[in-house]
């Protein structure tokens, strides 16, 4: 099994484009992350990459100080991304890209999963981007099989 | 001087300039000139490793790995945070008061942690409780870093360079609670005063946003009860080992890492999880900063240079405590107190000797209170100012270098005119 037997058509978003817009549509098609157009090249968004920008950076530091937030501020925190744009969101350091090829087998495609911590693996072939094949897609298919 | 005592000098002095201009890290500029100056035979092994006076420093570097691991495990109970929530819930709201108690916390953290680790408590609740009250957080975190540098000078174990002058001048802990702590509680205070004088005043009370502040849950901080006490009363253990010097004749390095070992045996803390929490690059640095100087001793560099100060003050000792006093705290301002201390120790040690001992111990006090209190002068005085900018920049308020420096440079100005004083009629 190749990864052209297992990718499904995905929503694409923009580096300009609204977290919170990309965190409705996660939230709507109950995505566990996005593909990512940017300049010159695909990313992924994961889904807990977009709540790191939406957690104030205080509380990343310090852990303890998110069991003291009242329940009414914690309900709202998502509010706090405000404008901020997917281009924010996206991990500053240089890391391998969840991207690869049709003919990557099951195997290939699991590895570059837990290798690149991601979701979802966006499938390009000849700089056009396929569609993607999500963790659930391979773990049902694996486990089919 | 011998042509090999030159090459020592010029070593160290590039090594100094690569440390203060923050050119490579800090580490490796220490290490490298370590190395060089052992690679030349301006030191040897046997110095380096062995001796009290020309090599690294053991007191200094175990007593900072006691204190590191025991403050690893003392940072992760919570007991910061919910000090300071507590602190906002009292204060009402109300900023300038809010100001004052996290500065008094600050300040008496500072005395028994070192100051960054101070600082790196404080600020993240520093940003939730002025989020709330929707005050900026600037001034309070400019307060907090210049708070730590002043609390820290009160203790043998606040500060780094109080650790070095006490290994050095074989000073106990009694010694700084009696001569530098009753001065450092005048200049907290006077500093409080300061705080009101160039931010408080401008503060304005919102009782809806203080109304925000009374719901956040302080005691939710505190992750797990038992170890609290634990760490608590390991600490407590320690401070009175410090304190019972006199009587148990422990080295404060030999207290600090008992109380390590006693906590990591007692506590569900492992001993790897303590010693992640120790800053090794920084213990690192202080190896090499020791060889360094080492080889200066060792090539008769300082004992030349000391000689030199010891001619120049002959029977003036005023003239020797003042110059001393404020030119630390010039030094300092510009450059890492820390090298600057480990340099100046061995220098002091002679004119202490020579001005006659024990009543020359006002020097010691001379180069803690400049050391301590110049780092305030500038944002890159002090490794906690550093932070605090650091903290600032990442939680998108960041604060440039002017503006800390021109509150840093006022409070240094008055609180080492204060110590002037203080200095001159309590012991010349």
């Amino acid at each position: 099994m190749r990864a052209r037997d297992l990718v499904a058509d995905y929503p694409v978003v923009t580096l300009d484009t609204p977290v919170l817009e990309a965190a409705r549509l996660m939230a709507e098609q109950d995505l566990p992350g996005i593909i990512v157009r940017g300049d010159d090249q695909l990313t992924i968004l994961p889904g807990t990459e977009t709540l790191r920008l939406a957690v104030p950076r205080y509380i990343m530091d310090d852990p303890a100080l998110s069991r003291v937030v009242d329940e009414g501020h914690a309900d709202r925190f998502l509010g706090s991304l405000g404008n901020r744009t997917v281009r924010e969101a996206l991990p500053q350091e240089r890391r391998e890209l969840p991207v690869t090829d049709p003919d990557a087998t099951v195997v290939e495609l699991a590895a570059l999963m837990a290798r690149t911590r991601s979701p979802l693996v966006a499938i390009v072939e000849q700089g056009r981007l396929l569609g993607a094949v999500t963790l659930q897609a391979l773990l049902d298919r694996m486990l089919e099989t | 001087m011998t042509p090999l005592a030159w090459a020592s000098v010029a070593v160290f002095l590039v090594a100094y300039a690569l440390i203060a201009t923050e050119r490579i890290p800090r580490v490796a500029a220490a290490l490298g000139g370590a190395g060089v100056m052992l690679l030349i035979h301006a030191t040897d092994a046997q110095a380096a490793f062995f001796s009290e006076h020309s090599g690294i420093d053991w007191n200094v570097i175990f007593l900072l790995l006691g204190m590191m691991t025991i403050v690893g495990v003392l940072k992760e109970t919570g007991v910061f945070e919910y000090l300071a929530i507590w602190a906002a819930k009292r204060a009402r709201g109300r900023p300038f008061r809010l100001m004052v108690l996290l500065v008094l916390i600050t300040a008496g953290a500072s005395a028994l942690l070192d100051n960054v680790t101070t600082v790196l408590l404080i600020a993240p609740v520093t940003f939730l409780v002025c989020e709330r009250l929707a005050v900026s957080p600037v001034p309070f975190l400019i307060a907090e870093a210049l708070a730590s540098n002043i609390g820290g000078a009160s203790t043998l174990v606040g500060d780094p360079p109080n650790i070095i002058i006490a290994s050095r001048g074989g000073l106990s802990f009694n010694d700084f609670l009696i001569h530098m702590a009753p001065m450092v509680i005048v200049l907290v205070g006077v500093f409080v005063v300061l705080c009101w004088l160039m931010w408080g005043r401008r503060f304005r009370f919102d009782p809806e946003r203080a109304a925000a502040v009374m719901l956040l849950d302080e005691k939710e901080a505190i992750a797990d009860r038992r170890l609290l006490w634990q760490s608590l009363a390991v600490l407590a253990l320690v401070l009175a080992a410090f304190v019972l010097h006199p009587v148990l004749h422990y080295s404060p390095s030999v207290v600090a890492l008992l109380g390590a070992g006693v906590l990591v045996a007692a506590t569900r803390v492992t001993a790897r999880e303590s010693l992640a929490e120790v800053e090794w690059p920084t213990l690192v640095f202080f190896a090499g900063l020791f060889v360094m100087v080492g080889a200066l001793v060792h090539t008769g560099v300082i004992g030349q240079v000391s000689q030199a100060a010891v001619n120049a003050t002959a029977g003036r000792m005023e003239v020797a405590t003042m110059g001393l006093l404020g030119g630390s705290a010039v030094v300092s301002a510009i450059v890492d107190n820390i090298p600057y201390v480990a340099t100046m120790s061995p220098i002091v040690e002679h004119l202490v000797a020579a001005h006659g001992g024990e009543l020359a111990q006002v020097l010691w006090w001379a180069l803690a209170f400049g050391a301590d209190l110049g780092g305030n002068a500038t944002a890159v005085g002090a490794a906690a100012n550093v932070v605090v900018l650091g903290i600032a920049a990442r939680n998108g308020t960041p604060i440039s270098f002017w503006e800390f420096t021109k509150y840093g440079l006022i409070v240094t100005v008055v609180t080492v005119t204060l110590v002037a004083p203080y200095l001159w009629f309590r012991y010349l």
